[in-house]
């Protein structure tokens, strides 16, 4: 795997050749940028309808909303959409906010130690009945929510934890979801071996081989887990409209219903309010791309 | 224990008892001045009346200082329901909670909802305030469990003054009649004449229609009832489906007709087609000239065209027309309160409850133009009907005074309990008809044979054995030991080191919160909802072993069963690769050293992070034939062959494709709205890109290989785990599909004859439609096996997937 060898003694021919053939490479780079930002562009467009029908209903009149077609742009773009929103006494949007923030975060960091501890053995460990307990942690994703939704209500109600955040937060810290899981493992089976040998090697137990050999080397990873589980629990309906009684403990998208009752349908209100529940999901995905850097730190390697 | 035992009888003098005790209580409490008891109360109200509602309750705690209520509004009405039930199977029943007379017979049956006659001592003047009809719809077995608070007759037309004037008719004063044939000699006297007469293409080239329902069955109902057709054999206790009857027969056809002949009435697809979401909105749009709908549209209709808005035109409601040959008929909402059993405090529920659907609190909710008090005497005064002294926006509709002309006619049909699940089978086929996937007559003979077959199990059912819960529970713990034994056994053999003791001890360390996690909050349910799939069982009542017999239904009884198994099987084979493979080449684009790199990714994510509102929204305005965006690009000059292609392998070769109204092609449009979604994979595969040693493709570059010789030999093999992993996860996901489905079919089935009828739907719909939890217990278990068995060939076939690190 060395870097170094090959190419220093180059006669000049064949220094005329390279550079020629980088020309062309050069010129075709070049040409597949061009194509590539098309491309990009022209999906991006797709992939942003969603937010631009929700931006320009937002902001309309819900006289123009009904009027109009629901792509074009507003006559007289109005932010009283927002303001009615954001003082709706039925759904206080900061309360509601501040109640969705401390589910999503408490949850959020949840999935993340403890999808991450037990994805740990799975993908590097040998013990008795790992490849069977792998199946059953697989099949804990495999049966319809629906039918499971009453026995755990049950027990939750048993352990008094009905129309407290309990429910929606503390099962995070245990596991931290399948799904999350295998990612994790995916993701830490793909770390070459030789690091933790070299660890063990020194003496290091499996705490410190996760705590400094794994986790260091799967921010992509870890950043993907954080931002699924931050936009499943923020974004989350059922969950919170069967733990959660009292109006003051719900949560933004049980807010958004109130505009949606049976009477009425306030799409202006609606898209105002989706559009704000939006703006933090996307900060949370950029942010969490800073961890998606290149590759995975390959120090002693070489 | 699951359910509670109620016996009636039993229940009744533990109430009796309760009450005294209650007052005797309540007297010590006056003199002691104790603190306020705090009452549950659920309302599926929001926003204007939720505002109107939390006003009423501040007036009655400040009248009844000894009871503070905790208002829990839950603002979706199907969900509503399915709470509800929840709810009271954990024990944790609101006190008071609103309720109609579709929902309220299967709990007032069951001893979960107080009967409130002792409550008012059976006064009849007290119940003689209310409108009979409405009462009536809320009685069981002569006792009267909800108090009404509104009634919405829908036989209410609306109509535009300005298309009336214009085709010189004069306007409906509610004398007119229906007859199977037109009668032009009757002329505005005939509903048939004027529905043909303000049928035109208007001068913009749209079809303007002379008459709209909310829905095509508001119509056939109001027919059917008004000619005295009788859809079973006895409304309190059904037992014969009467849809294969000649007089029935004559209904559809004339429903159909109109539709489809004489095309008076649009079709569903000439609805869903031509507005964003409500027929409502085709009304304002003046696309149709009258308009049957309920009463509570209203609202609507003042907000999107307020007076003095450029599109305003003036209109007004009248009643729907009488048969020539005999009565006026039409459904009807309604709502009131009732109290559940379990409440602690039943007297003070109860003076919540004669509050809430008492004059004071109807007064304030008609005042908003929201609900139509259910006593006559409130109805009949200004806070409903305008009068000189009502502001000039809530003098529309004038005529007000219709809605109490409608009371007398509203039928509320069957009301026995198990009857909404024989009417989801029979509907479900009668569905072919409005969307034209099935002929009038097959339809009403599916129907009945198919609601026969239910409707016969259903009474069957009753006779069923309790369940027994000790062997329930001796079975469980069999269960839980044969896994624990299967996870054991295979390596019991296997000799460990002293090191490798180590690590297998380390390794359980690590799993131990997940090991917890498992037994406390998912075995349990798990295994529950197993003894469930034995079970007949309405998680209401106690449960009933029913053996094999869910299993024995779905594979040889259940028509939507198969078709169901193979509606899914093709969307998860084509939609998963599909997805996969897109997602894939978009990972690949985005890794790319791009300006604005971050900005890209994200806006592929938006799709998935979208309001759900929002995108079910676009989505039918994306797939809407006539000037819907997909239509529009495949149209245009460029695509036009393959759009006229399709068309005519779509069944009609002049017209645009109706994506989500074509039996053959719904599949291939929910598959497409996947695609949208696709940036969730987009992100694992990303991270997946990312976490590829950088060092690989220095070498490669060294050793002159080509990018794609680089995207064969490195980047395919090193990112198959992540591969892998989206394709066990979306297969596991897509079988499960369900929320975009009902997206699609706005929550109506299985979508244009049932092409869209995945497994979910029919799942959800014997849960929460049916309250047949023991049946939805049986086909999620199914399911599982379907999906285990699904990814254990995947994991048996894994060996294209390579791990950097083997852990051997």
């Amino acid at each position: 795997m060395s870097v170094e060898s090959g190419t220093m003694q180059a006669t000049s021919q064949e220094h005329l050749q390279i550079q020629r053939a980088t020309q062309r490479a050069e010129r075709t780079v070049k040409i597949y940028r061009v194509l590539l930002w098309i491309v990009l562009l022209v999906g991006t467009i797709v992939f942003l309808t969603p937010l631009w029908v929700m931006i320009v209903m937002a902001l309309k009149t819900p006289h123009e909303v009904a009027a109009t077609d629901i792509w074009s742009w507003p006559q007289k773009p109005t932010t009283e959409n927002f303001s009615i929103v954001l003082n709706s006494p039925n759904a206080p949007f900061l309360d509601f906010f501040k109640n969705t923030f401390v589910i999503t975060v408490l949850s959020t960091a949840g999935c993340l130690v403890s999808a991450s501890l037990v994805a740990y053995p799975f993908a590097r460990l040998r013990f008795r009945g790992r490849d069977r307990l792998f199946i059953l942690l697989l099949s804990t994703m495999m049966l319809p929510g629906i039918v499971t939704q009453i026995p755990s209500y049950i027990i939750f109600t048993h352990l008094h934890w009905v129309d407290t955040i309990l429910p929606l937060v503390v099962p995070a810290w245990f596991g931290g979801g399948a799904f999350n899981i295998f990612l994790l493992r995916q993701f830490f089976m793909g770390i070459p071996r030789e690091l933790d040998e070299a660890a063990i090697l020194d003496g290091a137990t499996h705490a410190t081989i996760f705590w400094r050999v794994i986790m260091p080397n799967s921010g992509a990873a870890l950043a993907t887990v954080g931002i699924f589980a931050f936009v499943y629990n923020w974004k989350d309906f059922m969950g919170p409209l069967i733990y959660l009684n009292s109006p003051e403990k719900q949560t933004l998208e049980q807010g958004l219903r109130t505009f949606q009752s049976l009477q009425q349908e306030k799409w202006e209100l609606i898209m105002a309010g989706s559009v704000l529940v939006m703006i933090p999901l996307l900060v949370i995905f950029l942010l969490g791309q800073r961890y998606f850097v290149k590759g995975i730190v390959m120090s002693g390697i070489k | 224990m699951l359910a509670r035992p109620c016996r009636f009888e039993q229940l009744k003098s533990s109430i009796l008892l309760r009450i005294v005790a209650v007052l005797l209580a309540s007297l010590v409490a006056a003199v002691c001045v104790a603190q306020p008891i705090t009452l549950r109360f659920t309302v599926w109200d929001g926003d204007v009346s939720l505002k109107v509602i939390q006003g009423i309750l501040t007036q009655f705690e400040k009248e009844n200082p000894d009871i503070h209520v905790k208002l829990e509004p839950i603002p979706d009405y199907n969900v509503y329901h399915q709470k509800m039930i929840t709810l009271y199977a954990a024990h944790a029943a609101p006190d008071v909670a609103m309720m109609d007379p579709g929902h309220f017979q299967g709990l007032a049956k069951r001893g979960a909802f107080l009967p409130l006659n002792p409550l008012f001592n059976n006064d009849p003047k007290f119940l003689g305030q209310y409108y009979k009809p409405l009462t009536d719809a809320m009685t069981y077995k002569g006792q009267l469990y909800v108090l009404p608070r509104d009634i919405a007759p829908e036989g209410i037309i609306y109509y535009n003054k300005k298309l009336f004037d214009e085709a010189h008719i004069p306007y409906p004063d509610g004398s007119w009649t229906w007859d199977w044939k037109e009668r032009p000699e009757l002329k505005e006297k005939d509903f048939l004449w004027v529905m043909h007469q303000l049928t035109k293409k208007r001068a913009d080239g749209k079809q303007q229609f002379g008459y709209l329902p909310s829905g095509s069955g508001l119509l056939a109902d109001m027919i059917m009832y008004s000619s005295g057709v009788k859809p079973t054999d006895d409304y309190e206790h059904p037992t014969k489906v009467l849809y294969d009857t000649p007089e029935m027969h004559k209904v559809y056809h004339f429903v159909d007709d109109l539709i489809s002949n004489k095309k008076w009435m649009p079709s569903q697809a000439d609805v869903s087609s031509l507005f964003q979401s409500t027929t409502t909105q085709m009304f304002i749009r003046q696309q149709a000239a009258m308009y049957q709908n309920g009463i509570w549209e209203v609202p609507n209709i003042r907000h999107d065209m307020p007076p003095g808005s450029p599109d305003w035109f003036d209109w007004d409601i009248a009643l729907a027309p009488a048969y020539v040959h005999g009565d006026r008929s039409s459904d009807s909402g309604g709502s009131g309160y009732g109290i559940f059993s379990s409440t602690r405090y039943p007297e003070q529920a109860w003076r919540l409850t004669k509050f809430m659907g008492g004059p004071v609190a109807m007064a304030a909710m008609a005042r908003a133009g929201i609900a139509q008090p259910a006593i006559r005497s409130v109805a009949l005064t200004d806070v409903w009907i305008p009068g000189p002294n009502t502001p000039k926006d809530q003098q529309w509709p004038h005529n007000r005074i219709a809605t109490d002309q409608a009371v007398p006619y509203v039928k509320y049909g069957a009301t026995a309990d198990y009857w909404p699940s024989v009417m989801n089978v029979v509907n479900a086929r009668i569905g072919g008809i409005w969307d034209k996937s099935l002929k009038v007559d097959d339809a009403l003979h599916l129907a009945t044979v198919e609601g026969q077959q239910r409707l016969d199990q259903l009474i069957k059912d009753e006779h069923l054995p309790a369940f027994n819960w000790q062997d329930g529970l001796i079975a469980a713990l069999l269960i839980v030991a044969a896994i624990l034994i299967a996870i054991y056994l295979p390596e019991r053999k296997v000799r460990y080191t002293r090191r490798q003791k180590q690590e297998s001890r380390a390794a359980y360390r690590f799993l131990s919160p997940w090991l917890v996690g498992l037994i406390i909050f998912t075995v349990g349910p798990m295994i529950l909802s197993l003894l469930m799939s034995t079970m007949s069982w309405d998680m209401i009542m106690p449960a009933q072993w029913r053996g094999g017999g869910n299993f024995k239904e779905a594979f040889t009884q259940d028509p939507s069963f198969w078709p169901s198994i193979r509606v899914t099987l093709a969307y998860t084979l084509i939609s998963t690769p599909l997805g996969i493979f897109f997602a894939f080449l978009l990972a690949l684009l985005l890794n790319q050293k791009v300006r604005g790199v971050p900005l890209f990714r994200a806006a592929f994510y938006v799709p998935s992070i979208a309001s759900a509102v929002a995108s079910a929204l676009i989505a039918r305005k994306v797939f809407a034939p006539d000037d819907g965006l997909f239509n529009k690009v495949l149209y245009s000059p460029v695509f036009e062959k393959l759009g006229w292609a399709i068309s005519s392998w779509a069944g009609d070769p002049k017209a645009h494709v109706n994506w989500f109204n074509n039996e053959k092609t719904a599949m291939a449009a929910l598959i497409m709205l996947g695609l949208w979604g696709v940036g969730g994979s987009m992100v694992i595969l990303l991270a997946g890109l990312q976490s590829i040693p950088q060092f690989y493709y220095e070498a490669a570059t060294v050793d002159g290989a080509s990018p794609f010789q680089k995207l064969k030999a490195i980047t395919v093999p090193l990112l198959t785990p992540s591969l892998f992993f989206t394709l066990v996860t979306g297969f596991i996901g897509s079988f499960q599909i369900f929320t975009q489905v009902y997206v699609i079919t706005g929550g109506s089935g299985g979508g244009p004859n049932n092409s869209l009828l995945v497994y979910m739907v029919n799942l959800f719909d014997a849960a929460f439609q049916q309250d047949r939890m023991g049946y939805a217990a049986a086909l999620a278990w199914v399911l599982f096996f379907i999906i285990l068995g699904f990814t254990l060939l995947q994991l048996a076939m894994s060996k294209w997937v390579y791990y950097e690190a083997e852990a051997k």
